[in-house]
């Protein structure tokens, strides 16, 4: 399925889809397993399931967001890398997360919170792109309460799996998960209010797609409150052709000003970045929040 | 998967709503069935409570691969 990799496209979006699902399929396994949960997962065979090709020789052997010196603010555990675990201490209030069990902490894999940033009120719905082992579908259930709802899209049978292990761990009865794309999502127009995401817009291989779905199951005034990871600089040829860059967050991070302007020309209004700590050098997280006109 | 969820659910090739075929459920909670799509003639299947709408060329692309994990 691989196609040979070129200068201007260094990889084929088919692969990369099958890269980061490998790799976050990957993480919720190794979760569930730490958690003790027998969950009949599979862990996968990367020689089967998926060759996870780092096509740069100078980065091999070394995971873009955690190499040996660690990744995150400040060189810190955190991350959206899912080989490393500290990204509820580094990102979310403490007591937002202190009860939750370590099955959803431990997948928390993202760069931000961004359903602290969302403003949620009793009553919404939320959508929450790639939703993962759930951590930010579970804070967003609390703050819409019983008469709100939270729904999860993901692309990662493992990462679901886990996910609908830990809805049935909080009780999380607002909170529903789909496997779907979130570059084409099985959501009614206009029937969201808030979108939400965290380091997942950057893994996507069709970001326009990806925007314009969220434009388009926003309510009219409805808020796109996401974390992700954006890029100050230029990519090095190096970053931009590794896949574990890819994986990693880093390689399919916009410049900054190309997310805003992806932004304002899927109709989004209101568009604010603002960055937060450096990942390494010209890439940091960032919280990223717009409003669909209405 | 609940059933009062269905009416933001849709098809996410047609976007147009989707009949609910229920095969097991527990209470409100559907756990297996399909969602089908009238306009693509296509069954979204619903397995341990989770409806997979990826759209049909990518569940053919899933098979091929046999990437079944979490099944």
């Amino acid at each position: 399925m691989s196609q040979a990799p070129s200068e201007s496209q260094p990889h084929d979006p088919a692969v990369i889809r099958e890269a980061v699902r490998e790799r976050y399929a990957r993480a919720a396994v190794r979760v569930e397993e730490a958690s003790g949960g027998a969950s009949g997962l599979r862990l996968p065979d990367p020689a089967r399931d998926l060759p996870l090709v780092d096509l740069t020789p100078a980065a091999a052997g070394e995971d873009a967001c955690c190499g040996p010196s660690g990744c995150g603010p400040a060189g810190g555990d955190a991350g959206c890398a899912p080989d490393q675990i500290g990204a509820v201490a580094a990102f979310y209030r403490q007591a937002d997360t202190a009860d939750l069990p370590a099955s959803i902490t431990d997948a928390a894999l993202g760069c931000g919170d961004p359903t602290a940033l969302a403003e949620l009120e009793r009553g919404e719905t939320v959508l929450d792109l790639g939703s993962g082992g759930g951590i930010d579908c579970f804070l967003a259930a609390k703050l819409v309460g019983p008469e709100g709802r939270v729904i999860g899209v993901d692309m990662t049978d493992e990462m679901l799996a886990l996910a609908a292990r830990n809805r049935e761990r909080v009780g999380a009865a607002n909170v529903e998960f789909r496997k779907g794309q979130i570059e084409a999502l099985p959501v009614e127009d206009a029937s969201v209010d808030v979108v939400i995401s965290n380091c997942v817009i950057n893994l996507s291989t069709d970001k326009e797609a990806v925007l314009r779905e969220a434009w388009r199951v926003l309510k009219p005034g409805g808020r796109f409150r996401v974390s992700d990871l954006v890029l100050t600089r230029a990519l090095s040829r190096e970053e931009a052709r590794s896949m574990a860059e890819w994986t990693g967050c880093v390689a399919g991070a916009l410049h900054r000003d190309a997310f805003a302007g992806a932004l304002a020309a899927a109709g989004f209004a209101d568009v604010r970045l603002r960055l937060g700590a450096a990942w390494r050098d010209g890439v940091h997280s960032a919280q990223i929040s717009a409003r669909k006109p209405g | 998967m609940h059933r009062d969820l269905m009416e933001i659910l849709v098809c996410p090739v047609t976007k147009e709503l989707l009949e609910l075929v229920v095969e097991e459920e527990a209470g409100d909670e559907v756990l297996r069935g399909h969602l089908y799509s009238k306009a693509i003639d296509f069954r979204y299947p619903i397995e341990d409570g989770i409806p997979n709408l990826l759209p049909p060329e990518m569940q053919a692309a899933d098979a091929a691969e046999g990437s079944d994990a979490g099944a």
